[in-house]
Order: structure tokens, then sequence, then C-alpha cells
């Protein structure tokens, strides 16, 4: 038997911005000159690289991407009031106690639908996602003619943006790599499928199980009493 | 039924809100372009008074330009390194007497044309350096945001945070720009693998604007064919010139407007034609005068209203997502099938 664990809402917000970012990263290393240099634009398909207005009109068209998909995801965690992937007291402590277990130093805590890493990955990813949205909408509206920032604002923005690029990079990676662990490789399934194994809820997400059976519950009591 | 009904007046609702958005915002950009160009100096070129320095080898201007900044120019560490993997570099360093192109160590020099028109052979002198674009795309589009518009009207790259990635030359519309290898930022980052120095030209004298006084090449010109003011009285001078006495003006139009005028008897089509043919040898440092140079950045301004749409739609496209998921429809979480 199979356990839903993503639904459409969810499954379309996470590839449409894992798309987005991609294009994003691409068109916005492809603002440094460094797709000429390396010859990337040697590369057949990929002549445009080295165009710095080529890569920011994409840059431009995956930011518009990233900032609807971005609301919609709020806009959805408001409205349906799902906060699993919201990180909580003591999900440093339980993530260091994951990380333990990898090593066969401590017992894997009893997980929720999301890890406690998973929690906190999500809201450095998140944060940097907002950082880089905001400076990103400065940086877009400073290009505009009549309009002119400070040097030391243009500064700070360029910063910040590129700091935050390297942050959600390295986050990224970090994520990618987590499908390099074997007991995470069923979840890769789910974000395709929106489906996941109900062995593998009962083993590893202890906790979210226990709800989906109360809740299970709750809604055959419901049809019983209405009987 | 009712939904549909719904969506559509959210969309057309959402789209007018968007327009409406993107009005404002234009609006508020002419009056933030009106009310700061008031502080704004520019400088103005009168090609019918200049005469090259035709007597001298190297025309005052220029001279005045290389001797205030002498300090300013790199002092590179040899050797300089190849951009690797690219085979080459770019070094100036021991061609700084050269004058009659832009180079880091040179950054005005005198287009000494003959331009046909009207059926005769016309000497005509173009003194060149930076543009001072009025939304420049060097500064703008500078990776590092080390490249300032700056309030008083000049176009100035900061040689301590500048890499000498060259995008600066590539998006110029005039490629204006020159770099020197072996000198800055980027040989204390990483000086295999990425930079290439420092970008330099032309800063309009910004410092001696601040204490009130003339860029050296205006100071130093003997037949007072370089003018300097306020932008927009450049500006206005330039134009009322043209219509006075049937001549053309350069810089007010190109690339979105500029800080760096010319006025001139003969069309700017038929000096570019002679630059072209005369000036132009397909290596950096010598600059077309193309007209009617449309800002590479103006297409992008268009796209805000994408910007403003974006959000609305977002919003819009949770509504109907969680419309379905709240009256428990078949693609709920947290379900077993």
């Amino acid at each position: 038997m199979k356990i839903k664990r993503h639904n459409l809402a969810i499954r379309f917000t996470h590839w449409v911005t894992a798309t987005s970012i991609f294009i994003l990263f691409f068109s916005g290393f492809g603002q440094m000159p460094v797709y000429k240099r390396y010859f990337v634009d040697q590369l057949p398909g990929l002549a445009w690289s080295s165009d710095f207005l080529a890569t920011l009109h994409l840059h431009y068209l995956a930011a518009m991407a990233l900032i609807f998909v971005s609301v919609y995801y709020v806009t959805y965690l408001i409205v349906s009031k799902r906060w699993d992937i919201i990180p909580r007291r003591g999900d440093f402590k339980e993530s260091l106690q994951i990380f333990a277990s990898m090593v066969g130093l401590a017992e894997e805590p009893e997980n929720d639908k999301y890890l406690a890493e998973q929690r906190l990955a999500f809201e450095v990813t998140a944060f940097s996602v907002m950082a880089l949205i905001v400076t990103g909408i400065f940086k877009v509206y400073k290009n505009l003619p009549g309009v002119e920032f400070s040097s030391g604002a243009v500064f700070w923005l360029a910063q910040i943006h590129n700091l935050f690029t390297v942050i959600l990079l390295f986050s990224i990676i970090v994520h990618l790599a987590a499908f390099f662990i074997k007991a995470n490789r069923p979840l890769v399934i789910s974000m395709f499928t929106g489906y996941i194994d109900k062995g593998y809820v009962e083993r590893r997400h202890a906790v979210w199980w226990a709800k989906l059976n109360q809740e299970q519950d709750r809604s055959e009591a419901e049809v019983l009493s209405a009987e | 039924m009712s939904m549909t009904v719904t969506r559509r007046t959210f969309l057309k609702r959402a789209a007018a809100s968007g327009i409406a958005a993107a009005s404002i915002m234009t609006g508020a950009r002419k009056v933030l372009a009106e009310s700061k160009s008031t502080g704004k100096y520019a400088m103005l070129h009168d090609l019918n008074k200049c005469d090259g320095c035709e007597h001298q080898d190297t025309p005052e201007c220029v001279l005045a330009c290389r001797i205030k900044n002498e300090t300013n120019y790199p002092q590179p560490q040899h050797p300089i390194k190849n951009y690797w993997p690219q085979p080459k570099h770019e070094d100036w360093s021991e061609k700084r007497h050269i004058t009659d192109r832009l180079t880091p160590y040179n950054w005005t020099y005198v287009q000494r044309l003959e331009v046909e028109w009207q059926g005769k052979k016309i000497k005509v002198n173009v003194p060149r350096k930076c543009m001072h674009c009025d939304n420049p795309p060097c500064s703008t589009l500078c990776p590092f945001g080390v490249n300032d518009k700056t309030a008083e009207g000049p176009v100035v790259i900061n040689p301590k945070g500048c890499f000498g990635g060259a995008k600066c030359r590539d998006v110029c519309p005039w490629h204006i720009p020159q770099r020197q290898g072996g000198v800055g930022l980027y040989l204390e980052v990483a000086p295999d693998l990425a930079g290439g120095g420092v970008m330099y030209k032309c800063d309009m004298c910004h410092d001696l604007i601040k204490q009130g006084q003339q860029p050296a090449c205006v100071t130093a010109c003997p037949r007072d064919a370089i003018k300097f003011g306020l932008q927009h009285e450049m500006r206005q001078y330039a134009r009322n010139w043209a219509q006075e006495n049937q001549g053309y003006v350069y810089g007010d139009v190109e690339n979105g407007g500029t800080a760096n005028f010319y006025i001139s008897k003969i069309p700017f089509e038929a000096i570019n034609a002679a630059i072209i043919e005369q000036d132009l040898d397909g290596k950096t440092g010598r600059i077309n005068m193309a007209v009617n140079i449309e800002n590479p950045l103006d297409e992008p301004g268009t796209m805000l209203s994408g910007f403003v749409m974006a959000p609305i739609a977002g919003i819009l496209a949770a509504g109907i997502s969680t419309y379905h998921i709240m009256k428990g429809g078949a693609d709920d979480e947290d379900q077993t099938p």
C-alpha cells in the first residue's frame, strides 16, 4: 500500500522552483564574464551564453517564475495551514542525532512527515531564496532608466545577492548529496509520483504514521456517528 | 461555472492592477529622473571649433588628461599571467606613450578625420572619451556593483573593487573602458582562474567636479571647444545651437541619453562613416560614433509588468489549488489512495 506524501501543489512548487533556480544559477553566473573565458559559448547550442543581455533576459524571466511560485507556495501554506516543513523547537538537537545515527553513533529519532534536518535545511533554502528575491527586485528596479541608487546601495545589493547565491548553491548541493544515502532514496520517487510506500512511512516516520492513523480513526468515527 | 467566471474576473482585475502598478512606477521614475538631474554635470564638444591641436603631436586635452591622471594609472606587477584557459592577457604598461586610442593609460583621444560631405572633404577632429550615460549599462550590469553613476553625473569605476572581467567594455555600446592586467583585487583572490585586472576610463575628473572645478580637458582646450556645465543647460545649449545653425547633436538620445554632447555642422552619420574608414582598426580602444544607439537596458525595463504580475498570479493560482484541497479534492496529501 502507498501513502500520498506530496500532492500536486507541492510537486508543482518543487519542480517549478527547481527549474527556475537552475536557470537562475546558469544565467546569473553568466552575468560574470566566465562563459566566454571558459569556452562554454563554444559548446553546441550554447553560443548565446556569453551574451550578457540574453542571459539577463533569461534571468528576469526565470526570476518571474520563482517569484510566482514562491508567492504561490507561501499562500498555499497559509491557507492550508500545513506547517510540517516549518522548523520546531529542538530541531537542531534532533538533526545532530540524525547525523550521528548515519554513522552508527545513535538511534535515528522517530520522525514526523519531514525530518528535523529537512525542516532546518528548508529554512536555510527558503531564507536564501527570499533574500535573493528581495535584493533581485531592487536590482531590477535599479536597472530601469532614470533610477539611481547610491554607490553604497549598489555595492551592498550586489554583494548580498552574490553571497546568498553561494549559500543557496551550497544548500542545493547538500540537498542533492542527501540522495547518496540509500535510506533517503524512496523520497526522490515521491517527489515525482506523490506516493511513498506504507512500510517506509511506518519504519522511518513513526510520528507521521501515528498522525495518519489518528486521522483515519477520526474520519471512520465521523462516518459511524453520521450513520 | 461560477468558478470560471470568478477566475476570469480575477484575471482581469489582476491584469488591471498590474498595469496600474507599472504605470505608477513609471511615473515615479520620471519624477526621480527630473529631480536628480538638476545637480548633474555634462561636457559639450564643439566640433566646429576643435582643430585637434593640429600643429602638435598630442592635443592639449589629451596631454592635460594624462597629467591630471598620472597618479591614477595602473602600476602592474610583472610578469602578468594569461587569463587561463585563454592564451592571452592585456598589458598596456609598456605602451604608455600611446595617445591615439583609449588605453588604461590614455583616457581620451582625438579622432583626426577627413569627412566627405556634400561632395567636399572636410577636416573634422573628434575628442573621444566616456559618454557618461544617463543609464549606463557598464555601471548597471557590473556584477560587483563597483562602477557607479555618481550623483554629479560622471560614471566612475572603483579600481579597488574592480575584478577586470571587462564586462563593462562588452556592454558599453562604444566599448570604452580599457583593461590593464596584473593589477587589482583579482590578484588577491584567484589570479589564475578569475578576473583580469582593472578597467580604466575617463571619470570626468569627478574629484575636481566635487571641488567645484572643471575637468582638466575643459580647462586645457586652447580653442574653448569643450564646455562644461549642468547637464540640462548643456543639453539645451546643444539643441538650441543645432536648431539655429541647422546642425547636429550627438549624445542627446544615444544610449538613452548621455552627459557628453557633441555639436557639429556635419551630420554624425558622415563622421561615423569616416571613423569606420579611417580610425577603427578592429582592436580595442578605437571607438565608433554610431547614431541613435539604443540602450540595451530599455528592453528589460518593459518586463517590469511581468514582475508585477508574477506575485498576483501566484496568489491566484494558490487560491485555485487550495480551493480544491479545502473542498476535500482527490489530490489531497496524507491519505491512502
